[in-house]
């Protein structure tokens, strides 16, 4: 292999580099409040009393999780034509609405793992089953699931990268910038992978250090 | 529209399904030699294994099949088809994922089954194969399908470096016709019934083979 | 404890990979094309008419009939390896194609990462739009949405002679001109007969204005491989006093080439 590595080309364009991962963190931040607002309302309706709101959660749940992020990405940005939402907005809601199948069968789950009698007993307390549901299950459900929550951030950031094929001007799509003008793609894209690899590492031991003391998985695989 | 260009499509959708079979079975076996490792007894192994499996879960899907597909062949001296490189790539991949669900599922099964098996005068590894293994396997049958159905998703990426799977085919007949929402609408369909399908039969074999409790 | 770690073997591999790029194969890509008896030439399948897919869904174009006249000038038969902007140069560098022919435009920059042929065609920027749009040219282009394929010198150009643009960049022509398409796009901006190749696959488009900047196209090829480059050089050359690239040229762009390939005399 005749070529000739010239890493200086990252310094050089470390403007670009710094614009790709502010909209990296951007659409992954914006992208996890969206996926916890859809999972917890998804995750709630899937463990509750009525038929219907469980069957659209399921629905839902299936439907969007078998579908392929990139998938998604497109089916906002390409499909839905008419809407010409804008690429950055596709990206986050593709990220928001495919996370937020995960948080919501993990938030399911933790509401279902809740013992039966506090309701019971919060009810009976005079509760209203909104305030039993908010002051009461949600606590501490969500203290069963921390952990499971934990590696959200940083698969966020790695699915974030997907938002280049629908040309948001994330960290891969700077990549791409760099080396078309260069041609320099090995450290174009090395450099990118090793900024990914150093932030989720980053938040891998932030959140490890922050839920210390629980069998807390950083890398949450769905 | 679709029917003219169904045969490039239903290539694509073989392409897709072909990928994920050959990638379920090699990086289930990855997965299942590296978890093994990693729970081993060689301590150099299993930081070895312990590396390799926080490098590729720190790493997009993406960079890994590039640098399958750009990095390896100059340093080995062979080049990979794009395919090969994609089925290579995926199984590095999918099988540092379910190497840890194969640690936790061996670190799930009771203590007792292995003090048992020792006591009854088998060697570990004779231990490891016919008492610890099938326990775990079966413990595992829900993480591991989970894994199947995520690699069926994942396949879409192989597209990137030239594959021409079922997103591939879909996005260039696209290009040309330009009927952005049927083609799509079919895309995730066909996802979505390859998934679900999958995780079907996983949550069958599940009822019929997991271990209670 | 595991970001050391981590860090350490990104840093691995970035020596591994530093090693084995510097140690260059002495040996040039024809020894290997011979061997193998035939050529890989890595093209572009979605940018009509260089290099895209027809209504059979084959393979065809100008640099893919070029790539052709080459395997058969070397008499070896050829395949063809398709190839996207992010991989054409990593596909040439890493040996898994030989040449690549994607409607590269030679710059200087990018000759730090490869070796370029000599110019096989010479292009000019232009502008595309819808028929029912009201810019007629570059003058017109105040506040609306250009679309462009990143990284190019296309960008730059646009965004120099049309300062007030809005320039969008998009991670190739294809994804470009799906824009233009959409409506997400006020205009698109590319090679003239590349946007002409895109504007007959579809109704209502068309090009405005004067053509501006100049493009050249090489082909590429790895770096220090002079026996190869010379090679292509040499095809190419005979390939017009020969008379058949100007076929070619005419059966893919429907007019005689106005710039020659330059030749050189044998010696």
């Amino acid at each position: 292999m005749s070529y000739q590595f010239d890493w200086g080309v990252l310094w050089r364009y470390r403007e670009a580099l710094a614009e790709g991962f502010a909209l990296t963190l951007a659409l992954s931040l914006l992208g996890l409040l969206g996926a916890l607002a859809l999972g917890i309302v998804a995750g709630t309706a899937g463990a509750g009393g009525r038929r219907a709101a469980r069957g659209f959660a399921g629905t839902y749940v299936e439907v969007a999780r078998n579908v392929p992020l990139l998938v998604h990405m497109y089916f906002w940005y390409l499909g839905l034509t008419a809407l010409r939402l804008p690429a950055f907005w596709c990206g986050v809601l593709a990220l928001a609405i495919y996370s937020g199948a995960y948080v919501a069968e993990i938030v399911r789950a933790g509401i279902q793992s809740v013992p039966q009698g506090q309701t019971a007993a919060a009810l009976a307390s005079g509760l209203s089953p909104r305030q039993a549901l908010v002051h009461v299950i949600y606590p501490q459900a969500l203290r069963i699931v921390a952990p499971s929550l934990a590696g959200l951030l940083s698969q966020l950031i790695k699915d974030s990268s997907l938002a280049s094929v629908i040309s948001v001007g994330e960290l891969t799509f700077a990549a791409g910038a760099i080396e078309g003008e260069t041609f320099r793609t090995f450290e174009a894209y090395i450099g990118v992978s090793l900024l990914y690899l150093v932030t989720v590492t980053a938040i891998s031991q932030l959140t490890l250090r922050t839920l210390s003391g629980r069998a807390v998985d950083p890398e949450m695989r769905y | 529209m679709v029917w003219r260009n169904l045969p490039y499509l239903a290539e694509g959708f073989a392409v897709t399904l072909e990928t994920s079979a050959l990638v379920i079975l090699g990086g289930t076996a990855l997965g299942l030699l590296l978890g093994i490792v990693r729970s081993g007894r060689v301590a150099s192994l299993r930081h070895a294994a312990w590396l390799y499996i926080e490098l590729i879960r720190g790493t997009p899907l993406l960079v890994v099949l590039f640098i399958v597909y750009f990095a390896v062949p100059p340093l080995i001296g062979h080049r990979f088809t794009a395919y090969e490189a994609a089925v290579i790539g995926f199984i590095a991949f999918i099988g540092a994922y379910i190497a840890e669900d194969v640690r936790s599922g061996l670190a799930s099964v009771p203590r007792g089954q292995v003090e048992a098996g020792l006591a009854n005068g088998l060697s570990p590894r004779q231990v490891l194969w016919l008492v610890v293994l099938p326990q775990a396997v079966r413990r595992m049958i829900p993480a591991l399908f989970n894994q199947f159905v995520r690699l069926v998703k994942f396949t879409s990426v192989a597209s990137a470096i030239g594959v021409t799977e079922l997103t591939g085919a879909t996005l260039a007949v696209n290009a040309r016709e330009f009927k952005p929402l049927p083609l799509l609408i079919a895309l995730a369909l066909a996802y979505f019934v390859a998934g679900y399908g999958l995780s079907l039969v996983g949550r069958w074999l599940n009822r019929r083979y997991a271990i209670a409790g | 404890m595991m970001g050391k770690w981590a860090a350490a073997a990104a840093v691995l591999l970035m020596t591994m990979l530093s090693v084995a790029a510097g140690s260059a194969r002495a040996d040039s890509a024809i020894d290997a094309i011979k061997a193998r008896g035939k050529l890989l030439a890595g093209v572009k399948y979605d940018t009509p008419p260089f290099g895209y897919l027809d209504d059979k869904n084959e393979v065809v174009g100008f640099d893919v009939d070029l790539m052709r006249e080459i395997a058969k000038a070397m008499g070896v038969g050829i395949e063809l390896v398709k190839v996207t902007s992010p991989t054409r140069i990593p596909l040439l560098v890493s040996g898994n194609v030989d040449i690549v022919a994607a409607s590269m435009t030679h710059t200087r920059e990018r000759e730090g990462a490869i070796d370029f042929s000599i110019t096989y065609y010479t292009g000019a920027q232009a502008l595309m739009v819808p028929a029912s749009s009201p810019i007629k040219g570059l003058g017109d282009l105040a506040d609306k949405t250009v679309a462009v394929q990143q990284g190019t010198t296309l960008e730059k150009t646009l965004a120099k002679l049309a300062p007030q643009a809005k320039v969008q960049s998009f991670r190739d022509y294809t994804t470009a001109w799906l824009a233009l398409r959409q409506g997400r796009a006020d205009a698109f901006t590319g090679s003239y007969d590349i946007l002409r190749g895109f504007a007959r696959e579809a109704q209502g488009f068309h090009i405005v204005g004067d053509k501006f900047s100049v493009e050249p196209f090489g082909i590429g090829i790895r770096h220090g491989d002079w026996q190869m480059r010379n090679l292509v050089n040499a095809v190419l050359q005979d390939l017009w006093t020969s008379g058949r690239y100007q076929q070619i040229y005419h059966q893919w762009f429907q007019v005689d080439p106005d710039i020659p390939i330059e030749t050189w005399p044998k010696g």
